[in-house]
């Protein structure tokens, strides 16, 4: 039998497709009956933003490509154009799918229980229309900007994203040609307004419908023909995306400067739209048929959000779970003393992420903390860090920030905070050149009576105290030797010095991690040949290196069980004969998102378990710098192993892939239900409670203080 | 406990290093940081003799780096030195300025000499695994970025050492420039290496066994250390398999060398030549084993300042080392042994009994003891003008351990034994200071009073005693042999010891048995 070249292309599934799929498990959780009504709500609302978001981002690039005439096939070996057209399929599918739920699952049951959204002005009641006619004129007209089109008024700008009504008017004098009138939908405004009703009912309308019944206010001198909401996607995003070949990005710059403003890449339009209207449209934004999407029901649904934000509807939500105290760090803690004892594992959101918070406080006040040095990526503006930080700065203590002005939708907010960081007397870093800087690291130097001791926080997710609510993460305190030495290098390379000689623990992209991955796997498959146990488990979010996944194809035809959890895109396919068959794949969509990093492997019953900041991505291994940190402590390791197993066992949340592509629930008969989010909240929640007696437990005798 | 946290700064011709230790209690030395960024100065000197402007520059802006760094550790003490680049630069004293106006930092210049003492220092601060090796016949190659320096050990005492110029980068600088086609790489390295290196054999080896090759560089020592783990201790490997490792460099092409040895490609040219030098060398040598430790000049420095604090006690009684190699120059120019060895001692006692009056302290007393074992070596040029001739050898023979200044300071000594004393400001070639001349001038009479009474070189005063009374330094000497020449020599040089110290040497003899 010859080599098996395990990187052809029908081996993979397109990055893009297995993206759609993931939406689509998103759809599912706004499709689930068991879940409460206004949680459906929301995940409606995220299939939609996620959307937009894959259309700035994903389909811009792909449309960027097929005109720079770049047609170097993807690892599963489709050219950009095979790609946009299956695209183009899979999100119309989708789409529909998204309105199907709205209109024949949530409307109606959301009626049921309390809450009527008035879906077209025309079905407004006469008193409910004099309301909003009232409203219109008090609080909407005066921000209007009502734009026609003729031959002297070229057709105008129409903003990204932003939610638009078109109509064809008419002079009234005359019978004057039909000409083309738009007025945007202010977002100043309340999208969502309440009728006036009794009781607890609530019944509400949206703001275009308001605009719509009003558009003869608009243009007072013409005839309303038909007037219909519409919403235009632009290849606005000129920064350009990294995960592309560097080749691609030149010819793609090129591209750009010939171009005024982003082309329009999506269209929606109201269903039923007058055609004369949708004409005018299409011919102006230059749309094909492919990108025009008729939409059953309110455009942009991110306006769920809003919806679920409506108060009075607490029962059809569940309950606000609140992040549990760490029992290793209670309140009023010294926080350096508790790591002193022991490495400290935390997990985001089940338990609280005040310790990290409490770490660059406790830092900034300390007499004895000499330095604090971060990586900071998407932080809110408003972060307790920042503030912390900032103390510490002018405290006296050595601060360094690298702060990411790369990351993706919030650069502008980033700037203003960073630049308060540097007024404060903290050394900013603005990122590296040519580099994302993905790693999520602070380190604290402090000078204790034996010397200096270096205090190091790793983690999965961003220094974030509001996704940290939301978002599962793994972070570890320690003051062990080996990583102090290894973070204190990582600063001295993000500060612009060499590497140093050899690392301890830490593995970093794009220099190493990438390798040390390749290795890992690499052992488990010569273990597997050698007739012992191997095994890796791996989550993460997602898994599109073709390097990677070879590695684990060539693992699994060398007997290795790979199981992995892997909640959004995966190129990698299971259950092929002879090549993955065994591989597992899930994906866990729940109430939190999934964002943990963990890599467990076998290594021959000695096992080793890794956590990081960084994806199977050829982005986070190749042009990100990232960190991937091993947990030693027997008894840290247990807990990360009993989160991936936990994982693996979950039958709600999961999602299997399956060999021909698609996701399935697992079957659940004959087994009890277990969904492993909700298993950690209670976990955490136990935990808490048992220290929190510990220390509470009254003693017989009193202790008389001795010092004071 | 106090704990003092120290900063070593190594201004180098091809990076700029600076590394924080922590001292707690006896011998506890702790590295806590090592910052270190790539800047070739060496290339600017070696090709121009000057460093640019952009060069000195960024050499600034670093070094004020490195002085915030210093300040969030609280650092205590540190030293900065500059080696070739620094030092063979025309305009050191400006660039020395310059970096001190700007960054506040003293980059102070090591001599070749000083800057391979400190890296043998820090050789011997890796303790009981050096005291092993160097047990066996062991050579020491140190090289550095202009040139190579050869050191050799016989029974744990270093013997000789000699500095040649086939520096990594000055050999790049030339390769660069003469040799276009990568095949002949090797082959110019070999032509320019080995003509040195087969002289140097002849002067020096001989016949010598060398079983161990110690290496300190800043170019493969990285490499290797990365390969063999941060264990150091481990880092002995056989002369064959460092060959291998040689081979398989040379069979790759620089993107292959950089991945495997993890380095950036402007790195390979140097560290492939570092390779052909060493296994060169080790052929030469027929050397056994190469000892990898992975030192820098950053651990030299740092053990040195942690020697001076009375942190740090090392094993290795690195005096021995100087001495040791002062006797071997003066062997190589027919000195007698016995001779010196009187001398030495009457010298040393004459030195002992005058603390209160000279003020000098161990270091100025090492320079006695070389100026000693030194005294005549010129006259294996010439008996007639021998402080002239000895003056011209010791300046122009590398002592380790030695600055510029104190080799100076010894030679001078060793001058003024023989010829009239030139008082300070009379001298113009002379670059020692009023304060090193002083000590010039108070070892020169202790060294004349010593010679005059070893003058027939008989060695009647070996049981000398001295004892200092009041204005008088009474010289006990307890033998039968007549000493009327000596006594003759002695009166004619008391006159320069009176003027020096205002003390009256005055020589007692004893007969009893």
């Amino acid at each position: 039998m010859g080599e098996i070249d395990f990187s052809q292309p029908k081996y993979y599934t397109n990055r893009e497709l297995s993206w759609i799929l993931f939406d689509h498990r998103v759809l599912n959780e706004a499709r689930d009956k068991n879940i409460p009504l206004f949680e459906r709500l929301k995940f409606l609302s995220i299939t939609a933003s996620n959307l937009d978001e894959f259309f700035m981002i994903r389909v811009a690039s792909l449309k960027d490509m097929v005109n720079a005439k770049y047609e170097k096939p993807d690892i599963a070996g489709m050219t950009p154009t095979e790609q946009l057209t299956a695209l183009s399929i899979a999100i119309h599918n989708l789409v529909d799918l998204q309105y199907s739920t709205w209109n024949r699952s949530l409307v109606p049951k959301l009626a049921q229980s309390g809450l009527t959204i008035i879906g077209s002005h025309e079905e407004l009641s006469p008193e409910d229309g004099e309301f909003v006619d009232r409203y219109f004129e008090e609080n909407v007209y005066p921000v209007l900007t009502p734009m026609a089109v003729d031959s002297s008024r070229p057709f105008p700008l129409i903003r990204n994203k932003t939610l638009n009504i078109a109509a064809l008017v008419q002079k009234k004098n005359g019978k004057g040609e039909l000409e083309f009138a738009t007025v945007q939908v202010p977002s100043v405004l309340n999208r969502i307004v309440l009728l006036p009703s009794e009781g607890k009912a609530r019944r509400i309308i949206l703001l275009e419908e308001i605009i719509e019944r009003n558009m003869h206010k608009l243009f007072l001198n013409y005839t309303i023909v038909c007037a219909h909401p519409f919403r235009i996607m632009r290849n606005a995003d000129l920064t350009i995306e990294e995960d592309e070949a560097a080749d691609l990005l030149k010819e793609i710059e090129k591209q750009l400067k010939k171009r005024q403003w982003g082309e329009a890449i999506r269209l929606e339009v109201e269903e039923g739209c007058d055609k004369r209207l949708l004409n005018i449209l299409r011919e102006e934004l230059h749309m094909e048929e492919e990108n025009i999407y008729a939409i059953d029901g309110p455009l942009d649904l991110t306006v769920c959000m809003k919806m679920y934000g409506l108060e009075g509807f607490d029962h059809l939500k569940t309950p606000k779970y609140i992040p549990q105290q760490v029992p290793e760090l209670p309140a009023g803690c010294n926080i350096f003393d508790a790591i002193r004892e022991g490495d400290i594992l935390l997990h985001h959101p089940y338990q609280t992420f005040e310790p990290v918070v409490d770490f660059i406080r406790q830092a900034a006040r300390d007499k004895e903390v000499l330095a604090i040095k971060q990586t900071l990526y998407r932080v809110s503006g408003n972060s307790p860090i920042i503030a912390a930080l900032a103390q510490a700065a002018e405290n006296g203590k050595q601060v360094t920030v690298l702060v990411e002005l790369k990351a993706r939708f919030d650069e502008e907010n980033n700037i203003v905070w960073a630049r308060m960081l540097e007024k404060a007397g903290c050394h900013v870093i603005y990122g590296l050149v040519g580099l994302k800087t993905h790693s999520k690291i602070t380190l604290v130097v402090r000078r204790e009576e034996d010397g200096i001791r270096r205090y190091v926080h790793l983690g999965t997710g961003n220094y974030n105290d509001a996704t940290a609510k939301l978002y599962t993460d793994i972070g570890l305190l320690t003051c062990a030797e080996p990583i102090g030495e290894d973070a204190t290098a990582v600063f001295n390379m993000l500060s612009g010095y060499s590497e140093p000689l050899a690392w301890n623990k830490l593995a970093l992209a794009p220099l190493w991690l990438k390798d040390k991955f390749l290795y890992l796997i690499g052992r488990e498959k010569q273990h597997a040949k050698e007739g012992r146990p191997a095994h890796i488990i791996a989550k993460m979010n997602s898994l599109c290196d073709r390097d990677i996944i070879a590695a684990l194809y060539e693992a699994s035809v060398a007997g290795v069980k790979i199981d992995l959890i892997v909640r959004g895109i995966c190129c990698l396919k299971v259950g092929i004969k002879g090549i993955s068959e065994n591989i597992t794949v899930r994906s866990i969509v729940g109430n939190f998102l999934e964002h943990s990093r963990i890599f467990y492997f076998e290594n021959d019953e000695n096992y080793e378990i890794y956590c990081g900041s960084a994806d199977w991505m050829p982005r986070n291994l190749e042009r990100r710098v990232e960190i991937l940190f091993p947990v030693d402590r027997p008894e840290l390791k247990e807990k990360l192993l009993h989160i991936l197993q936990c994982q693996l066992k979950d039958n709600v949340k999961a999602s299997v892939l399956q060999a021909d592509g698609s996701y399935e629930k697992p079957d659940k008969r004959g087994r009890s239900q277990f969904q492993s989010q909700e298993a950690f909240c209670h976990e955490a929640v136990l935990a808490a409670k048992a220290a929190t007696e510990d220390a509470n437990t009254v003693s017989r005798t009193f202790i008389p203080e001795v010092h004071h | 406990m106090s704990i003092r946290t120290f900063a070593a700064i190594d201004v180098g011709s091809f990076e700029l290093t600076m590394k924080i230790f922590e001292f707690s209690g006896k011998n506890n030395m702790r590295e806590i940081d090592c910052i270190s960024r790539r800047l070739d100065l060496g290339s600017d000197t070696y090709s121009n003799g000057k460093i640019s402007k952009e060069k000195l520059d960024e050499l600034c802006r670093t070094l004020k780096e490195f002085s915030d760094i210093m300040r969030s550790y609280k650092v205590e003490a540190y030293r900065a030195y500059g080696t070739s680049a620094i030092r063979e630069t025309e305009n050191t004293t400006i660039v020395q300025d310059q970096i001190a106006q700007r960054t506040g930092i003293r980059v102070e210049i090591l001599s070749n000499s000083e800057q391979r003492f400190l890296d043998y220092k820090s050789l011997a601060s890796k303790g009981e695994s050096f005291r092993r090796i160097i047990e066996e016949k062991t050579a020491i190659l140190d090289i550095g970025g202009g040139s190579i320096q050869l050191s050799l050990f016989d029974n744990d005492t270093l013997v000789s050492t000699q500095n040649l110029r086939l520096g990594v980068l000055r050999i790049q600088e030339f390769l660069n420039r003469y040799a276009n086609r990568t095949s002949r790489i090797e082959n110019t390295i070999q032509e320019m290496a080995m003509a040195q290196l087969n002289t140097y054999k002849k002067l020096y080896l001989k016949d010598r066994e060398i079983q161990n090759l110690i290496i300190i560089d800043d170019y493969i020592s990285p490499c290797l250390v990365k390969l063999t783990g941060k264990d150091r201790d481990k880092t002995v490997i056989g002369t064959e398999a460092f060959n291998d490792f040689a081979d398989r460099l040379r069979e790759s092409n620089t993107v292959q060398s950089a991945k495997m040895l993890g380095i950036a490609e402007e790195r390979v040219p140097l560290v492939f030549i570092s390779a052909v030098l060493i296994s060169r060398i080790a052929e030469l040598m027929e050397a056994e084993h190469i000892w990898v430790p992975g030192v820098t000049l950053c651990d030299g420095i740092a053990y040195e300042y942690a020697e001076k604090i009375k942190m740090f006690q090392g094993e290795h009684d690195f005096e021995q080392d100087i001495i040791a190699c002062a006797m071997n120059i003066s062997k190589r120019y027919m000195g007698s042994r016995k001779r010196s060895e009187t001398l030495e001692s009457i010298s040393t006692t004459i030195f002992d009994s005058m603390k209160k009056i000279h003020g000098l302290g161990k270091r100025e007393r090492l320079y006695l003891r070389l100026a000693a074992i030194l005294h005549d070596c010129g006259k294996y040029i010439s008996m007639v003008n021998i402080g002239e001739t000895s003056y011209q050898i010791v300046m122009a023979t590398e002592i380790i351990g030695l600055s510029h200044t104190e080799r100076e300071i010894v030679a001078n000594v060793v001058r003024f034994n023989h010829s009239r004393f030139v008082y300070y400001g009379q001298q113009i070639t002379s670059s020692l200071d009023r304060e090193s001349y002083m000590i010039v001038a108070k070892l020169t009479a202790i060294l004349r009073l010593a010679s005059g009474l070893d003058r027939s070189h008989k060695q009647k005063f070996k049981g000398l005693k001295a004892a200092l009374k009041e204005n008088q330094l009474i010289l006990t000497i307890d033998t039968q042999e007549d000493i009327t020449l000596e006594k003759g020599f002695f009166e004619d040089r008391e006159e320069f010891f009176q003027e020096v110290f205002s003390v009256e040497p005055v020589l007692k003899q004893r007969k009893n048995l």
